[in-house]
């Protein structure tokens, strides 16, 4: 059976979410959209896959790969628009031709996730978020052997690192390779992508926190999606670029040194023994974290 | 920037960015003129556009001065989204009051 995937092109209401890469290589609950839609469909039977990437064609390569990992053959397809659903039926599915999906997963625009497509993934910040909550149980397939739910509505992952003080309140998810710290809150509604940090004492709450990023010690992210130094509050669309890396920031890159040069300005300008003594313990939490990163090799070049 | 003394009000505003090149400077003028013991201290962040963890230690420093002065309110007038991100992530809204007109 064949298939065709039809990757969006940028969305001007989530201008953020597109700037890594293609929209279709978000990441999303340890996996990205077209990753999630390659799985849902050879799990319906298709063997060949068309995936029509407008613009970005190497990254959606690079995050689907050839389709092997599903037990399906995957082809991506650079075209300079996106196609509508008839554009793409004439341009690449023949007319009268066997073998293909049933309607309407012949052909899929990845505007939102398997099984809901009454939650559109990229007409808001808001509405992103609410489809990644409501989408929480559906992610955990047979498939996916390094995520466990632990308990009703916490999943975690295997190779995820919680603190026996963190708390985890359903629902939420911790990705592979997450970092819990110390008496840190995590939930409800808060989702942890692949390889984030959440530092000690700090709180995420109805918020989406994207791979490779740190959420520093007695921070709080709440009705927020926070990915890199980005901070956005999917209520309002607001965007902040948090300025200090022991706040939030990505791990992609060493930041060790940048770290520690705003920690020296804090405390220089914060002259209380006891605000001293606060940040004196987050720096050592994040230095503790940095090199830790550094030893595992934890620290990817890509997001994807 | 503009520090007002209206009697019982002291209003400070017109503070475009908070960041370790001004907060000093900024925490300093702002003690000096708390030496008139004002009931009230406004620091309108209409116009603060950015700042940093200088500038929230900055504010930090304002706080513990005025929290040991017994009837001083401190309020944060009209900071811009971003600016209010920045005191959620750091749960810093929790030590202001923090005031929209």
């Amino acid at each position: 059976m064949k298939a065709i995937l039809i990757c969006p092109a940028s969305r001007p209401a989530v201008p953020h979410l597109g700037e890594p890469g293609p929209l279709a290589t978000t990441p999303i609950l340890g996996g990205c959209v077209a990753g999630h839609w390659i799985e849902h469909l050879a799990d319906m039977g298709a063997r060949h896959i068309r995936v029509l990437a407008a613009g970005g064609g190497d990254r959606v390569l690079a995050a689907v790969g050839d389709g092997a990992r599903w037990g399906v053959s995957v082809s991506v397809i650079e075209s300079n628009f996106e196609p509508t659903l008839e554009e793409a039926a004439e341009r690449h599915r023949p007319q009268g031709e066997p073998g293909w999906l049933p309607a309407p997963y012949d052909i899929v625009l990845l505007s939102h996730l398997p099984s809901c497509p009454q939650l559109p993934l990229f007409e808001s910040y808001a509405s992103w978020f609410a489809a990644l909550a409501a989408w929480m149980p559906m992610a955990l397939t047979p498939a996916r052997v390094r995520i466990k739910e632990v308990r009703p509505g916490v999943w975690v992952g295997s190779r995820a690192r919680v603190s026996p003080s963190a708390e985890l309140i359903a629902p939420c998810w911790v990705g592979d390779q997450v970092v819990v710290e110390v008496g840190a809150t995590v939930g409800g509604g808060a989702i942890l992508e692949d390889r984030s940090v959440v530092g000690a004492r700090a709180r995420v709450t109805q918020s989406w926190v994207g791979p490779d990023t740190s959420v520093g010690p007695m921070t709080s992210v709440a009705n927020s999606l926070a990915w890199g130094s980005t901070l956005i509050d999917w209520r309002t669309d607001s965007t902040l670029r948090v300025p200090d890396p022991f706040l939030l920031c990505s791990l992609a890159k060493p930041r060790l040194a940048a770290t520690t040069d705003r920690y020296g300005r804090a405390l220089g300008t914060l002259g209380t023994p006891e605000a001293q003594g606060t940040l004196i313990a987050a720096l050592g939490a994040t230095l503790d974290r940095t090199q830790h990163l550094k030893l595992s090799g934890l620290r990817p070049d890509k997001v994807l | 920037m503009k520090i007002e003394n209206q009697g019982e009000c002291l209003s400070i505003s017109d503070i475009p960015e908070l960041t370790a090149q001004n907060s000093a400077s900024f925490r300093d003028e702002v003690q000096a003129a708390l030496g008139a013991s004002p009931g009230l201290i406004e620091i309108n962040l209409s116009k603060t556009r950015f700042m940093d963890s200088s500038g929230l230690g900055a504010l930090f420093a304002l706080y513990r001065a005025t929290a040991q002065r017994p009837g001083v309110i401190l309020r944060l007038l009209n900071p811009v989204p971003e600016i209010e991100q920045l005191l959620e992530l750091t749960q810093m809204q929790q030590l202001f009051e923090i005031v929209r007109r």
